[in-house]
Parts: C-alpha cells; sequence; structure tokens
C-alpha cells in the first residue's frame, strides 16, 4: 500500500468514527457519543484557557519583538542557555524545594503515623490544624511567617526579650531560614494528608504478627510499614515538590531567594522586561512539572494524588 | 506505656520468698522465680516520645501564628512580646469599611468572591460530566484523560503569564479570571465528584432508570447528579474557598480595581498596621473555617478532597 493510500484509509477510518459518533446506530456508538459529549465542557475550557495560551507562550519565546508578537528569533532561548544567572535560579529553585520537600514528607510521616497509631489526646485539633493551612494562599503564609520572624514578630521579640540581643538583628522573616520555613509551613500539610490517605490502608495485622514474633517497635516499622506505606510515600513527595515549585505569593512578598516563580515576575517588571525570556522560563518549568508528574506517576496509582 | 509499666510492677511483688499462710494452720513456702523483663528496646524508649514531640512541634509551628494573628487582630498594640489592649474592634471596623481607613478589605473581597462563585458554577457545568465519564466508561487514552483532569499540570503563574498575551482585551476582565479559576481549581473538583461517583452502583442505578422509561440525559440529570450531591457539594466549597484567595494567578493578570481580595492583602503589606492586616487575614481564615465546619457537616474529612470511608 502507498503513503498516499494508506493516509487516505487513515482519514476515511477517522471520518467514519466522528460521523458514528455524531450519529450513532448501534448502542455502542451511543456510548461512545455520551463519553464525547460528558468529555466536551472539560475539553472545550482546557482548550481556551490551557491549550491556546500554552500555544502562544511557545510562540512568544521565538518572537523577535514579544510585545507585539513579531519576527521570529531564538534570543530568549539563547539567554537562558548562556546566561549563568538562569542556571543559578534554577539550581537555587531545584535544592530548595527539594530540600523542603524532603523535609516535610518526613514531618508528615510522623504525624501521620501519630494519628493512625497513637491514641493522641487531642486528635480532632491535631487534625484541623494541619489540614487548615491547605486553604491558605502563599501569600497570607509571608504574612503569618512576618508575624512571627520579623522584626515585631512574636518569636523575635521573645528571643530578644530572653537574650538581650536587639530584635532588629534576630529577625529571620526575610532571610532565607524565614522562606524555607514559609515552605515547609505550605508544604506540610499537603504531605500529611497524602500520607494519611496511605495508613489508613495499612494492614495493621502484619504489623501485630511482627511485634508478637518480637521486632522491636523501629523494626516493625522499618521492614513492615514503610514497605506499605512507600507508595504513599512517592506519592507525597511527587505532590509537594509539585507545589513547591509552584509557591510565588510567599517568595514574592519575602524576596529572600530567587527560585524559577520569582524570575518570572522579574523578566516582566519594570526595568527588567523580557516577556520572550519569561515566556521560555515558563515553557521549561511546565515541561518540567509535566515530565516529572508523568514519570512519578508511573511508580504509582494515579488517584492517591489528591489536594 | 502501659503495656511497659504492667509487668515491672508485678515482678517486683514477685521478687524473693513470699511466706503463705494456709487456711488449715500449717504454712508453705513458695519460692518465686524473679522474673526481670528484658529493659525494652530502644525504639520503644526513644521512638515515640521523639514522634510525639515532632507532631507537638508541627502541631504548634501551624497553629500558633494562625491564633497569634486572630488574637491580635482585637489587640490594640502589638508593640512588645504579646498583643496588649484587648479587647478593639477598632481594626475589624477598618477592615469591614466602617471606619474611614484605606484598609476597607470588603470590596476586594466581594469582587473575588463573586469570581469564585462563577469559577465554582462553571466548574460543576465541566467537572461533574468528565467525573461521570471517567468513572463509569472504559474508554482509549482514559487514564490520560484521568491525569489530565485530576492533576494541575500548568502553575498558576505561568497560565497567567500566557493568558495576557493571549487574550490582551478579555484576559484581564472578569470573564478570564473565572475561566483562569476555573481551570486551575478543576482537579479538586473531579476529584470530589469521582470520589463520590465510585461509591455508587452507577450501571445498576442507570439501567434501572433507564429501564423504567428515562431517557439518557434524564437519567444522568435526575438520577445521577442528585445522588452525588454531596460530593459536588464539597467540590463546590473548596474549589469556591481556594479561588476567593488564590494570588500566583491573580497577581499575573489583574490590572485594575477593585483589586481581588489576595491582590489587595499584597499591596497593602508595606502601608497597613499590623493589627489591621491581621484583621484582614483573619476575615478570611473565619471564611476557611466555616467551609470546613460545612465540610465537615456532610460528611468530608475536613479540607480534602479525601471522605471518610
Amino acid at each position: 500500500m502507498s503513503i498516499r493510500e494508506s493516509t487516505a484509509a487513515s482519514v476515511r477510518r477517522v471520518a467514519i468514527f466522528a460521523s458514528t459518533t455524531a450519529r450513532p446506530t448501534t448502542e455502542r456508538e451511543r456510548e461512545r457519543r455520551r463519553i464525547a459529549i460528558m468529555c466536551l465542557p472539560f475539553f472545550a475550557l482546557a482548550t481556551v484557557a490551557g491549550f491556546v495560551p500554552l500555544a502562544m507562550l511557545v510562540r512568544m519565546s521565538v518572537a523577535a519583538d514579544a510585545i507585539w508578537i513579531e519576527g521570529w528569533s531564538l534570543d530568549a532561548w539563547r539567554t537562558l542557555l548562556t546566561e549563568p544567572t538562569y542556571r543559578r535560579v534554577a539550581w537555587n529553585t531545584v535544592w530548595f524545594v527539594g530540600l523542603a520537600t524532603v523535609v516535610s514528607v518526613v514531618l508528615g510521616v510522623a504525624v501521620a503515623h501519630a494519628l493512625e497509631k497513637y491514641d493522641l489526646p487531642f486528635e480532632r485539633v491535631v487534625v484541623a490544624a494541619v489540614s487548615f493551612p491547605i486553604a491558605l494562599p502563599g501569600i497570607i503564609v509571608a504574612i503569618l511567617v512576618i508575624a512571627m520572624l520579623g522584626r515585631q514578630g512574636l518569636v523575635t521579640n521573645a528571643i530578644a526579650a530572653v537574650t538581650g540581643t536587639s530584635a532588629i538583628d534576630l529577625a529571620s522573616a526575610t532571610a532565607i531560614t524565614g522562606l524555607f520555613l514559609g515552605y515547609v509551613y505550605s508544604l506540610v500539610p499537603r504531605a500529611t494528608m497524602v500520607l494519611r490517605g496511605t495508613y489508613a490502608e495499612v494492614n495493621t495485622q502484619a504489623e501485630e504478627a511482627a511485634r508478637s514474633l518480637g521486632a522491636s517497635r523501629w523494626e516493625t516499622f522499618y521492614h513492615v510499614t514503610l514497605p506499605e506505606i512507600r507508595p504513599g510515600i512517592a506519592a507525597a513527595t511527587i505532590l509537594t515538590f509539585r507545589s513547591g515549585l509552584a509557591i510565588f505569593g510567599t517568595v514574592l512578598l519575602l524576596q529572600s531567594h530567587y527560585v524559577v516563580t520569582l524570575q518570572i515576575q522579574r523578566e516582566i517588571s519594570v526595568g527588567t522586561y523580557r516577556p520572550d525570556v519569561a515566556a521560555a522560563i515558563g515553557l521549561v518549568y511546565v515541561v518540567f512539572i509535566v515530565a516529572f508528574t508523568f514519570v512519578g506517576l508511573r511508580f504509582v496509582r494515579t488517584d492517591t494524588v489528591t489536594l | 506505656m502501659s503495656d511497659d509499666s504492667e509487668p515491672q510492677r508485678r515482678s517486683r511483688s514477685g521478687v524473693g520468698v513470699e511466706p503463705n499462710s494456709r487456711t488449715d494452720g500449717g504454712s508453705v513456702e513458695t519460692t518465686v522465680e524473679a522474673w526481670t523483663p528484658s529493659r525494652p528496646a530502644l525504639s520503644t524508649r526513644v521512638g515515640r516520645p521523639l514522634v510525639l514531640g515532632i507532631v507537638t512541634l508541627v502541631v504548634l509551628v501551624l497553629s500558633v501564628p494562625v491564633v497569634v494573628t486572630f488574637v491580635s487582630s482585637f489587640a490594640e498594640t502589638a508593640t512588645g512580646i504579646l498583643p496588649r489592649g484587648f479587647v478593639t474592634f477598632e481594626h475589624w471596623r477598618d477592615v469591614l469599611g466602617l471606619g474611614d481607613d484605606q484598609m476597607a478589605v470588603i470590596p476586594g473581597l466581594a469582587f473575588s468572591l463573586v469570581i469564585a462563585t462563577g469559577g465554582m458554577i462553571l466548574n460543576v457545568v465541566i467537572g461533574v460530566p468528565i467525573a461521570y465519564a471517567l468513572t463509569r466508561y472504559e474508554f482509549y487514552a482514559r487514564d490520560w484523560l484521568n491525569t489530565l483532569a485530576i492533576v494541575p499540570l500548568v502553575p498558576g503563574v505561568v497560565l497567567g503569564l500566557a493568558f495576557v498575551q493571549t487574550y490582551p482585551n478579555h484576559g484581564r476582565s472578569a470573564l478570564g479570571l473565572i475561566a483562569g479559576y476555573c481551570l486551575l481549581k478543576s482537579p479538586y473538583m473531579v476529584l470530589t465528584v469521582q470520589s463520590s461517583f465510585q461509591s455508587m452502583d452507577l450501571v445498576r442505578l442507570e439501567e434501572s432508570a433507564r429501564s423504567l422509561g428515562a431517557s439518557w440525559p434524564r437519567t444522568f440529570l435526575t438520577v445521577i447528579v442528585p445522588h452525588a450531591k454531596r460530593g459536588i457539594l464539597a467540590g463546590c466549597i473548596i474549589t469556591w474557598t481556594l479561588a476567593a484567595a488564590e494570588f500566583n494567578f491573580t497577581f499575573m493578570v489583574v490590572s485594575g480595581s477593585p483589586d481581588p481580595f489576595a491582590v489587595f492583602l499584597y499591596r497593602n503589606t508595606s502601608n497597613a498596621t499590623y493589627m489591621q492586616q491581621a484583621a484582614a487575614v483573619s476575615v478570611y481564615f473565619l471564611l476557611v473555617v466555616s467551609a470546613i465546619a460545612v465540610l465537615q457537616l456532610i460528611g468530608n474529612r475536613g479540607f480534602t478532597t479525601i471522605r471518610d470511608q
């Protein structure tokens, strides 16, 4: 079969498929039409609000005039590849968010473990305290960090009163430690939420068997519980890392570490206006997140990735 | 802890020789072997206190800032370690627009809530059908579509940047914000509604309705959707609350008045007093607390897409 014939056959097959979906005669075709109708609203929105803007981002990154979107040029990509600033921003982002993710997931495992296995006295309070910050946007987290660690902050002033040093020297809200605390503040609740779902499905009989056969609590956790919650840990790590990469409000207000979101904002600010570079960074960022998510999801069940 | 202390107590009373008097006057000497339990393992002595310490620390770090902020919104001054001068409603009056201050948060919050409501309604329209299709039917590329629908793949900052360039006229309007919020928050709606559908026997429900003569659209609208009303309601509350304080996308897109709530907070970080800001943030805290209360009322496990079994 020549290429032309095979193309024609493919086109015909697609046309038949489309026409039977539009005017179904069998039950199977009717079902296909139902699926198409049900998915259509989502696709319409995803196209208008998602795919088209992303395509525009690609066009922007290769435009000679990025304001009127005219001409072609690879200037933005060349800048991105050659200037060491951008490599530094990428490295800044990865190590900072990676560290925050590791800390958050470890803390999340501890909290989920305690909630599931121990008889905590104020369990509802703990659950409320751990789930409440999920609803807080980054900007409010930054305000809370300033309220605690800023120059007038509660913690700063308390330490200053105890040690007798000046509160201005102690203030760490706009230092990198304050930002790190802000990241962990946003990420711990998300990690805990995923891990609680995993812990609820752990087989307690296997743990009891291990304990009665003489394993210590640590051995039981390491050899029995940990292998069971490993998918949950993987899912929590993916979700937490992704959420950490997307944090913007916190870092915009505290301004202490150049991560990718802040760099995008800088590229479209007055004085450093380079929308084509901003678009290129945005594309690298999206491609990285999509690749990371899909590679990660190969190792875990999709439906464990929740809020 | 009780399982460790119990054997120790028994062994202490059982050590040595205990003379036992018999009822018939004689006496026997019972020799009880001294039984000393092995010391509890290191992980028992260290592990649990360590985990409890971590949990206490996490809970304190997560809750103290929120509580302190809420409390100090009623204080007169915050110079010094603890806020002083309780109770004043001055800052709440400023924030709620009853005073004559610039810090009135209500116009921005109302604008945000209207837009969040628009996004929520649009989310019901697009989220419920696709959640049904993904749960009920098996079809080509279902898994890919599922991932696309429940994993937010484009971050708000990048979407905002692209949005403004693609739709220079409408991107910055309320309509643009509604479309953006809807897409950014749609995973939460799809997930909650999906988990609601998963707990129902969809095929049987649909077949009963169809065999009783209902058409397929009527089955979906009057039988399937009402059955999932709790999931839909939970999804509405979550998407609405999250959209009300969305910042990343809003900041990149918005340019005009009134400023949406989160952008308003950002612009006023330098010119508002700490207590005014505390009051403004507390307004949102109250919103989230009521959202969580309603969610728990309809059987959700708090602010999450996971449902209690």
